[in-house]
């Protein structure tokens, strides 16, 4: 599992690195501050990132924030604040960890596979929402590119959806597909 | 925020019952051992739980499997087990939390906070998709002259969906 860390201070980040990697762990991106923090989560691809909280130029949580809107992973923070104020802001931006510092090695890596668990379970039931949605948007783009035959070619509603058939069978191609590409032809 | 704590050592129990109760929470049941834990789960209905492992009658990772069939909500674990054996076990019965003791105050509500946020955010994607998601979902397709296409949608293997007239 490749991790993304953000911490200002160099000694505690050299240790948190010693910890992630005496587990096992890749640390692919060190970052220095929050706004390093939402580059190197983009570019360094980690499958997860461990973000303090107070960092110059952008805190923990705001990067927390800005990350999950372009790349979702899971996320837990290491902070030596725990007012309630923060920690809400952190659960509302996302995060599935929040461990108060200083921290010991065994109590990063519970919380680790807590927020990879869990973070994955929701990726999978997100999936399921997409493709539930692909279903409906199927289904109204071979209607309409039925309605535009009928219209365009006089053809019968029958006539028109054996042509769509016919096109799915003979290109391979899902009835979707042949829908779009008709509605792009004829709809514009 | 109602929460079930389960742990056998009574000093624990009130230790962490005073914790939560500072840091605003509300204790609604304790429970000394795993089975306890199950039925006050299902009686007094709490937001949360926080459970220990090693309990009597049936152990905290037990009780968060059974807990969690019965009436999904987030779990946190409260354990002096670091092993690896026991926290994969932890995840796959889906707690949300795992906090080793001896534990430090100021972990416990941020591990709440944030293990109701993510619970609640995978309920709402759950309650979208419905129970379980069909592979394969028969409609008719209707049309503007009354008559109805009797269509099938399917998942293929890798995910994609085809469409298909299921008779001409």
């Amino acid at each position: 599992m490749r991790v993304l860390i953000a911490e200002d201070e160099t000694l505690i980040r050299l240790d948190l690195k010693g910890m992630l990697e005496s587990a096992g762990l890749e640390v692919c991106a060190e970052a220095r501050d929050g706004v390093e923090a939402v580059e190197l989560a983009d570019s360094a691809e980690p499958d997860l990132a461990v973000l303090d909280v107070k960092m110059p130029r952008l805190d923990g949580i705001e990067a927390a924030r800005r990350i999950l809107d372009g790349r979702p992973m899971p996320i837990v923070i290491v902070s030596a604040f725990t007012e309630k104020s923060l920690v809400r802001r952190a659960a509302e931006a996302g995060v599935y960890g929040y461990l108060a510092k200083p921290f010991r090695e065994e109590d990063l890596l519970p919380a680790i596979a807590t927020a990879r668990a869990r973070f994955d379970q929701l990726s999978a039931v997100r999936e399921q929402v997409d493709s539930l949605a692909e279903a409906l948007a199927a289904r109204k783009a071979i209607e309409r590119a039925k309605g535009l035959l009928m219209q365009n070619q006089g053809l019968t509603e029958q006539d028109a959806f054996a042509r769509l058939r016919r096109a799915s069978q003979t290109s391979g191609r899902p009835m979707r597909v042949i829908a779009e590409a008709i509605i792009q032809t004829l709809g514009a | 925020m109602k929460i079930l704590i389960a742990e056998d050592e009574t000093l624990i129990r009130l230790d962490l019952r005073a914790i939560l109760e500072r840091h605003g929470f509300t204790v609604c049941a304790e429970a000394r051992d795993g089975l306890e834990a199950v039925e006050l789960a299902r009686s007094t209905q709490p937001d949360a739980a926080l459970l220990d492992v090693r309990m009597p009658n049936l152990d905290g990772i037990e009780a968060a499997r059974r807990i969690y069939a019965e009436r999904p909500l987030p779990i946190v674990m409260l354990t002096a087990f670091r092993d690896r054996a026991t926290v994969d076990k932890a995840v796959a019965a889906g707690v949300f939390g795992y906090l080793l003791k001896p534990f430090r105050e100021g972990d416990v509500a941020p591990a709440l906070y944030a293990a109701a946020a993510r619970h609640s955010e995978l309920l709402a994607a759950r309650r979208r998709v419905g129970t379980e998601q069909p592979k394969r979902i028969d409609v008719d397709l209707p049309s503007s002259s009354g008559h109805a296409w009797p269509v099938r949608i399917e998942r293929a293997e890798d995910g994609s969906l085809d469409v298909r007239v299921v008779q001409p």
